[in-house]
């Protein structure tokens, strides 16, 4: 008796002590000095604020009184690839593991909404059409969808997006393999690296292997469009007035919605293009190699400036009209 | 018994002298002989402690991913930028005659010749790549066009490329062994190999040829310690100056002076015998022998004139000084060894060498200062005019001193003793251990080598300053992801710890090749989850990088410091050991530590706990020996107080000059208690049988100063010019050793006859 009840003191004692001691410990490890200059992968701007993400969970918020970037705990130690924020307060980080994490505090506070790392898979984009319904994008044609603001999030497969003959060579699986044809499916679609309204009611989504696509009802049917390339796209940009879609190499393509008529714009840099920004009278885009570089109306690209030795992968522009680009080296002001 | 047999060895001493100083000359012929054949010698494995557990995990896989022993050299274009033909010839001949000199590990010499320096980049189909100097390279405008689209794609700028494409980097490690020959590896002829086949070769006024490494920092010290053999001269010169003045006869001073170097002949003799070369830092041994060899022999010649002067023809006087000073004189002496045989239990071979130099070299004064010289003082025939008047000058000066025996002086001395006392205590709370400093702390700061340095650090992203953490797995442990993602954690982790600039290991490069698997994506910059890509990744990664061994099971995280500073050494690796400590499990254990800056931890580890132990050993033996030789406590507290004294001042001399303890200093306290104590015992011996014989402190005293009072404060003097001559040396440590040995000997000197009095007067105050 005395002996059990040392037994269970003890386990008390280990579990109070010990077990807490430690998970603290392991959450105060992901604040870190150097993740303001280490991998981040996005950035926006809301009206009061800016959010970053990165590797190892990171999210940095800018404080604009104080004109410094803080970083915040989050429940996830993978590394995220997007953020995405509905209004001022309500955002979504997605990224691998298939982690999508919430805040409703405009990036002060975060929780885990849906993380699976078993699926092997990462989440490369997340849309919101109003604060209950987005989906997910991700790699292998990762789709998921929630109408109740992430409460709940659903698979969807998007067959239509599948060549002819894996469409086929799929249907023949189901009947004889259900479980051959569920571990096939995983990797059958290219990847989807970016999603983005071009219009009230229509979404495009560009990825792997030249594919663009368009769907007019958020995402539930979508339509390839004949592709001008067929190597990776990796970002659209809606200017209101032209899209451009951007990739792998230095390709640059424009077009006015719903012409659909691809324009190739030739560009001074071999590296990926990662991401774009809306200019008055010109967009400014961001790659790989540092490159960075001004489009003009007229079409015309140069290299503005080039950080070497790293990769920029987004951009933003905060409330003072300043321009802020992350990548391998972190987060820095655009001079 | 003891006194018996004492007179019966002298007197056959003194009846064979002619025999006994045949033995002499023939033993010093031989070992004259052996000094000659004396090499410098600076083995790298000499500096570690072998035995330290971050040594074993070193040894361990040294042979797999290197030690801490390599060499860099930056070629520089002065006019500002690389790519033009003179510099890619300059670099490529720099490349090969690198890759030739015998004892360089050929399989791991790198710069962007070197055909493991290779780029890839993404197209849309999947990689493509090849070496960066293309197999059809020219030195044409279009072929060093290439070659710079190459560099940038390597992303080797700031590894073998200056930040500004003003430099270019040849790296390689330098094997134990000479290969051709199975020797040891002469790591000084390796220096100098370095020196004259590329420095002096390719130097111009456009080249600049910078290089730094252990093999080449042995070789500067080893060239700044042959400035030693000048300041030798000096000492001996000073020395012979101050005998001079105090014996006013040059027969008187060059009687100790011979027998003094020949005690050194003997010690360097004998350091061949032994199998043992000199090293830079042993080569303060025959400075130190010569002057305790001097300070002895003053003693001699002193006594043997006081002799004379009281009517004693000279051989009588040589017997009676000899017999009188073999007591005092040989326990000074074998304290002096027991001293310095307590670096013994220090495990650095290079401080057990110097302990061993050390023991030896003082040994043999035994045989030079207290028996050949009176034997050779017995042939002379000396008179001495005695100039009464200027006898009682001193004599007056003596008593004046004297009355640091009365009471009343000495409770002042003893109260400002211990002002001083607690003052230095506080002070020397605050030593620090290592070296700080940045660069090489053996040379100066404005040395060329410490501005190499210095240059390689502000245009290459690389430093020496390297810390490898290594990661001890199982088989094939890096194609699961756990083990990557924990290797991936920690090297996060440690990244952010203050003091370390950037890091590598096989995780991060894994991480980033999968980007690249990924069509170059920066947001797939992770470890795979499937077994399938993560060994798709690793594997484009060779076993020649050094970041896993052949079956993976081991793989190092390498941790580059922004210097190698003793407070940021101690950051370091005190959050490596947290850090593993929550992190280590039954498969996979993160363990300290290789590359220079985990040899240097080692080091002042090992220093930090043999600090206390060895001041413990050393006042422990003296301890002894003096109870020993005056059986009396109350005696031996006089004279170990005041020692005690001040090497707490020595340590707090250290703080204030920013000295660290390091390998170099770890011996000046030993040695300089060794020696200290001779002063004290001096005076106490004949205090002490004044003492017995009935009367006053002070008058004990006064007759101990007549006595000897001259002899110790030259012999204070003496011992202070032969280190001091160190200020000047090229070397930092040198100059070190010198201010503290300098301090020691003088400081010691002075508290002998100061507060040692004071410390009589209290402790006999009853009779």
């Amino acid at each position: 008796m005395l002996k059990k009840c040392f037994f269970s003191l003890f386990g008390l004692l280990y579990v109070s002590f010990i077990s807490p001691s430690y998970s603290a410990n392991d959450q105060r490890l992901q604040i870190q000095p150097l993740a303001e200059t280490s991998l981040l992968t996005d950035i926006v701007a809301t009206p009061s604020s800016m959010i970053t993400v990165g590797q190892h969970g990171h999210v940095l918020r800018y404080d604009y009184p104080s004109s410094q970037w803080r970083q915040v705990e989050t429940p996830t130690k993978s590394l995220l690839t997007k953020v995405f924020f509905i209004d001022e307060m309500k955002g979504w980080a997605v990224g691998h593991d298939a982690t999508i994490l919430h805040t409703a505090d405009g990036g002060l506070t975060w929780k885990m909404q849906m993380f699976a790392p078993e699926l092997e898979k990462p989440f490369l984009d997340v849309l919101f059409f109003d604060a209950q319904h987005g989906v997910a994008v991700g790699a292998y044609g990762l789709f998921y969808r929630t109408i109740d603001g992430g409460q709940h999030w659903s698979e969807e497969f998007h067959q239509e997006l599948l060549f002819e003959e894996d469409i086929a060579y799929l249907a023949e699986l189901k009947t004889e393999n259900e479980q051959l044809y569920l571990s096939e499916r995983e990797a059958l679609l290219p990847h989807f690296n970016r999603i983005e309204r071009i219009d009230e009611q229509h979404l495009m989504v560009v990825g792997e292997l030249g594919l663009i696509a368009i769907s007019a009802d958020q995402g539930h049917l979508f339509s390839a469009v004949d592709s001008p390339y067929e190597g990776s796209f990796f970002n659209i940009l809606n200017t209101g007035n032209a899209l451009y879609v951007m990739g792998l190499r230095g390709h640059l393509f424009k077009t006015v919605w719903p012409d659909m008529q691809w324009l190739q714009i030739s560009t001074p840099s071999q590296t990926s293009i990662n991401a774009a920004l809306a200019q008055p009278d010109s967009i400014t885009t961001v790659g790989n190699g540092g490159v960075i570089m001004n489009v003009t109306k007229a079409d015309v690209a140069t290299i503005e400036s080039q950080q070497l030795g790293q990769d920029i992968v987004a951009l933003a522009i905060d409330k003072l009209g300043d321009i802020w680009v992350v990548g391998s080296k972190g987060v820095q002001q655009l001079k | 018994m003891f006194n018996r047999g004492l007179l019966a060895f002298e007197n056959f001493l003194f009846k064979q002298r002619a025999f006994v100083i045949a033995v002499f000359i023939l033993l010093t012929l031989v070992l004259g002989f052996f000094a000659s054949q004396l090499k410098m010698d600076a083995a790298f494995i000499k500096n570690i402690p072998l035995n330290h557990s971050y040594m074993q995990t070193y040894l361990k896989h040294q042979k797999q991913f290197g030690g801490a022993n390599n060499i860099m050299v930056a070629i520089e274009d002065s006019r500002g930028d690389i790519f033009n033909e003179t510099f890619f010839d300059t670099l490529k001949q720099i490349h090969d005659q690198l890759f030739f000199i015998p004892g360089v590990n050929r399989a791991q010499v790198q710069s962007i010749f070197s055909p493991s320096t290779r780029f890839t980049e993404v197209v849309e189909d999947g990689f493509a790549g090849g070496p960066v100097i293309p197999a059809d390279f020219t030195t044409t405008e279009a072929g060093l066009t290439v070659v710079r689209n190459n560099i940038d794609k390597a992303g080797i700028v700031g590894r073998l490329i200056a930040e500004d494409y003003s430099a270019a980097m040849v790296k390689a490690q330098l094997l134990d062994f000479d290969p051709q020959t199975g020797e040891p590896l002469d790591t000084l002829k390796f220096a100098k190999q370095l020196e004259q086949q590329l420095r002096q070769q390719f130097e111009n006024e456009h080249i600049k040829v910078h290089i730094i490494g252990f093999a080449k920092m042995a070789g500067d010290i080893a060239d700044g310690a042959k400035g030693v053999l000048l300041f030798f001269v000096i000492a001996i010169a000073i020395t012979a100056i101050m005998v001079y003045l105090f014996s006013k006869s040059i027969l008187l001073t060059a009687l100790p002076l011979a027998c003094s170097l020949i005690a050194v002949i003997w010690q360097l003799g004998l350091l061949t015998v032994v199998g043992f070369g000199l090293d830079p830092m042993s080569i303060l041994v025959p400075f130190l022998v010569f002057a305790i060899g001097v300070s002895h022999g003053v003693q001699m010649i002193n006594a043997v004139r006081k002799k004379v002067i009281s009517g004693l023809t000279t051989y009588q006087a040589a017997s009676a000084a000899c017999l009188s000073l073999l007591v005092p004189g040989g326990v000074a002496l074998l304290s002096d060894t027991v001293g310095f045989m307590t670096l013994l239990t220090i495990d650095i071979g290079i401080i057990r060498e110097l302990a061993i130099s050390a023991s030896l070299g003082v040994a043999v004064i035994i045989f030079t200062n207290l028996i050949l010289l009176p034997l050779l003082l017995s042939y002379c025939n000396l008179s001495f005019s005695v100039n009464t008047a200027a006898e009682d000058k001193v004599n007056k000066r003596w008593y004046r001193l004297s009355l640091f025996a009365t009471p009343k002086c000495a409770v002042i001395i003893l109260v400002l003793s211990a002002l001083i006392y607690g003052f230095g205590l506080q002070q020397s709370a605050n030593m620090k251990i290592g070296d700080l400093q940045g660069g090489a702390p053996a040379l100066h700061h404005d040395s060329r080598y410490n501005i190499d340095t210095f240059y390689i650090a502000d245009n290459f992203s690389i430093t020496t300053d390297v810390i490898s953490i290594i990661v001890e797995a199982f088989p094939e442990a890096c194609t699961y992801h756990h083990v990557l993602s924990k290797i991936d954690d920690m090297e996060w982790q440690l990244a952010n710890v203050a003091g370390v600039t950037s890091t590598a290991s096989l995780a991060s490069v894994a991480k980033r090749v999968n980007a690249g698997f990924n069509e170059g994506n920066p947001k797939w910059t992770v470890l795979p989850k499937n077994t399938a890509s993560l060994v798709q990744a690793v594997g484009r990664v060779p076993t020649t990088s050094g970041l896993l061994n052949n079956d993976c099971s081991v793989m190092p995280i390498y941790l580059f410091l922004t210097d190698h500073k003793a407070e940021t050494i101690e950051t370091v690796v005190a959050e490596v050991k947290r850090l593993a400590t929550v992190m280590n499990d039954e498969q996979l254990k993160f363990k300290l530590a290789s590359g220079p800056v985990g040899v240097m931890a080692a080091t002042n580890e090992a220093v930090a706990k043999a600090q206390v132990p060895m001041m413990l050993y050393v006042y422990g033996a003296v301890f002894l020996l003096c109870l020993v030789s005056f059986r009396s406590l109350k005696a031996t507290i006089a004279v170990i107080l005041p020692l005690y004294i001040v090497s707490t001042l020595a340590q707090a001399l250290m703080t204030y000059l920013n000295i660290g303890l390091a390998v170099s200093t770890l011996p000046v306290i030993a040695l300089g208690v060794g020696i200290g104590v001779d002063y004290g015992i001096y005076i106490l011996s004949t205090m002490v049988m004044k003492l017995r014989q009935g009367q006053g402190v002070q008058q004990a005293y006064y007759e101990a100063l007549v006595e000897r009072g001259s002899a110790v404060i030259l012999t204070g003097l003496t011992l202070a010019i032969g280190v001091s001559t160190w200020f000047f040396s090229a070397l930092k440590f040198q100059m070190d050793m010198g201010i503290l040995l300098t301090f020691m000997f003088l400081v010691n000197m002075l508290a002998a006859i100061i507060i040692l009095p004071a410390i009589a007067t209290f402790l006999w105050r009853k009779s």
